[in-house]
């Protein structure tokens, strides 16, 4: 892949231009290397992490979506293992060795060259280049390398790239792996992220993921065909639309008991609101008992111009006075933020700021 | 109220000056239809200048088709009124609105109620947020589009949002009992209601036109135009308003047409 400069984004090895920002890219950067190394931390510093990368380009910020439906591009063949990439790095620096040894921490082949771990961000300088000795990581670490020592990894985040196709994974060791902009890595070019974003941690064998306090959460997708439970102020997301229920709160009536005039209805369960701020939202659908269904051109609620929303998405509805959603078998899932914490089974895509994850282990 | 001259004494036949209501002769009483020459109308309802109120679609109790006879300066309408009751009807206040005469002006004041006074707009009127307006059995509110809320937390983290296009207000349903129903931002400058094709759409409402009406914004004044609907669209009014001949005013669940002969 090609890293864009100016933006930072992760583009395809064919492309000219940046998906992000639209600057040309480097012609001799598309030359195939036998390495699957993305850029490493040391590289990476000198990217503007103060500017969030351009959403309106589209893909850049649509981690969820691996593929959009509507886009005719064809995706690019999976490449023959190695893994070809680009050449990520600036022109001043060398290009990546052809020889690789294991991180210390996490067990990645790092080209020999590099200072830094490019999947943990350890530090291999202090310790000489694929030295693999034991020494316990500085503090100045970053993401998965918060762990004490270098604990085995019991499970990993693997990236999932926009174009569907798998990128870097992250280790995640039993004990709290801090996840966010602050820990550095690919994490710390991602403005949706928040300083500390999300911890992951293992209860017994499972996977358990704790959102914390962060401004835009942490998405799991749901399984298609399960209902999950909406509560008032549960947050899902479809495409790239993110959306709240609210459960129905009417006024009283007057004291002298005049009641509220209105639209008739026949009660409603609830409402969706399309969240378009922190304390705004856009338009709103109410939500009658038998339910109404989402996507983009069939359905009560529609989305016709966001193109990763499938042409039937998701539905919500109501059973014996409590409301669910249920994905129906969307392309690119239905995402519900995680409230306070959540289990992360095995397999199970997790959505932090604009990546997009899959949980193994 | 002139008196019929030549009146005679029916008591002792002498002549009685106008303007007497006895004799001077024999203190016999003059008859109170000789006192005038006024010609009374067969009923009140023939009045000129006053107006009435026609029931179209009415409080169950009292049933379609009343009309009330504004003969007196002030007549209140309420769920508890004594002039024009609707006792059925739970959207009314107590008292609701009065209908009063200011010279020669009927006109219609809002008592302050809970749902308000609804008339019937005759091709378009200005609107203002926080307005309401009716389309068939549906209530609509005009809201402000909400300040933006997107910008970078104090950590520099950017708010990730719903994709947002420019909006420049938008409309709100409000529901029977008092909650916000559909919300609709306005697309380009516009939001049109109806039963298809429109930005809101309700199907199952018989009374609402194909294209019913719709809110425009044209520079910063709002204005809400009726399609040629065959109900009409009606807007809440503010304080009072002046009352014509063929008026349709909404009070709760009733509507009344206003008649004012000549």
């Amino acid at each position: 892949m090609i890293v864009c400069s100016r933006c930072s984004k992760e583009n395809q090895d064919h492309y000219k231009f940046c998906l992000g920002c639209g600057a040309e890219l480097p012609r001799d950067s598309a030359k195939p290397r036998s390495v699957s190394a993305p850029p490493p931390p040391g590289s990476s510093t000198g990217r503007t992490t103060d500017a969030p990368p351009a959403r309106a380009a589209g893909s850049g910020a649509l981690a969820s979506a691996p593929q959009m439906e509507v886009d005719p591009t064809p995706v690019q063949p999976a490449p023959p293992e190695p893994v070809a990439v680009a050449d990520p790095l600036p022109p001043e620096l060398a290009p990546l060795s052809d020889d690789t040894s294991p991180c210390p921490h996490c067990g990645a082949q790092v080209p020999e060259n590099f200072r830094f771990c490019h999947v943990c961000g350890h530090d291999l300088h202090d310790e000489g280049v694929g030295a693999g000795s034991a020494v316990a990581p500085e503090e100045r670490v970053s993401a998965p390398a918060v762990a004490e020592a270098p604990a085995a990894s019991l499970a990993r985040l693997i990236l999932i790239q926009p174009d569907g196709s798998e990128g870097e994974a992250f280790p995640l060791s039993a004990g709290p792996t801090l996840i966010g902009r602050s820990t550095g890595g690919i994490f710390a070019s991602d403005a949706y992220l928040s300083p500390e974003h999300a911890e992951f941690r293992f209860e017994g064998d499972q996977l358990v993921v704790r959102d914390m306090e962060s401004l835009n959460g942490v998405y799991i997708r749901i399984d298609p065909e399960v209902p999950i439970e909406l509560f008032d102020g549960s947050v899902f997301r479809v495409g790239q639309e993110i959306l709240r229920f609210e459960a129905p709160t009417a006024p009283d009536p007057a004291p002298d008991g005049t009641q509220h005039a209105g639209s008739p209805h026949h009660g409603f369960v609830g409402r969706i609101s399309l969240v378009i701020g922190r304390d705004a939202t856009g338009n709103s659908y109410p939500v009658p008992p038998q339910g109404i269904h989402l996507g983009r051109e069939r359905g009560d609620v529609l989305f016709p111009e966001d193109g990763y929303v499938s042409g039937l998405h998701c539905r919500i509805h109501s059973e014996v006075g409590h409301v669910f959603l249920t994905d129906v078998g969307s392309s690119n899932g239905t995402f519900v933020r995680v409230s306070n914490e959540s289990f992360v089974p095995q397999g199970t895509f997790v959505l932090m700021g604009q990546q997009l994850f899959r949980a193994e282990y | 109220m002139e008196q019929a001259r030549n009146y005679v004494c029916t008591e002792c036949a002498s002549a009685v000056p106008s303007g007497h209501k006895f004799c001077g002769a024999c203190g016999g009483p003059v008859p109170a239809e000789a006192q005038t020459l006024d010609t009374q109308y067969f009923g009140a309802m023939q009045m000129p200048g006053k107006a009435r109120l026609i029931v179209v679609r009415g409080d169950e109790a009292m049933g379609e088709g009343l009309s009330y006879l504004l003969q007196a300066t002030e007549h209140v309408a309420g769920r508890d009124a004594d002039q024009i009751p609707f006792p059925s009807d739970t959207w009314l206040s107590p008292k609701h609105a009065n209908f009063l005469y200011r010279g020669e002006k009927l006109v219609v004041r809002d008592e302050g109620s809970l749902n308000g006074v609804y008339i019937r707009i005759r091709g378009s009127s200005p609107i203002q947020v926080g307005d309401h307006f009716m389309c068939g059995q549906h209530l609509f509110r005009v809201d402000a589009t909400p300040k933006d809320s997107t910008g970078p937390a104090p950590d520099q983290t950017h708010f990730y949002s719903s994709p947002r296009r420019p909006s420049a207000f938008r409309i709100t349903q409000v529901l029977e009992g008092g909650m916000d129903g559909i919300v609709c931002c306005a697309h380009e400058q516009t939001v049109e209601i109806g039963r298809e094709d429109c930005d809101i759409n309700f199907p199952d409402d018989v009374y609402l036109s194909a294209r019913h009406a719709k809110v425009e914004m044209t520079g910063e004044s709002l204005k809400l135009i009726d399609e040629n609907s065959q109900n009409g669209t009606y807007v809440r009014i503010r304080g009072e308003r002046e009352l014509g001949h063929g008026d349709y005013l909404f009070l709760g669940r009733n509507l009344l047409r206003v008649e004012v002969t000549a």
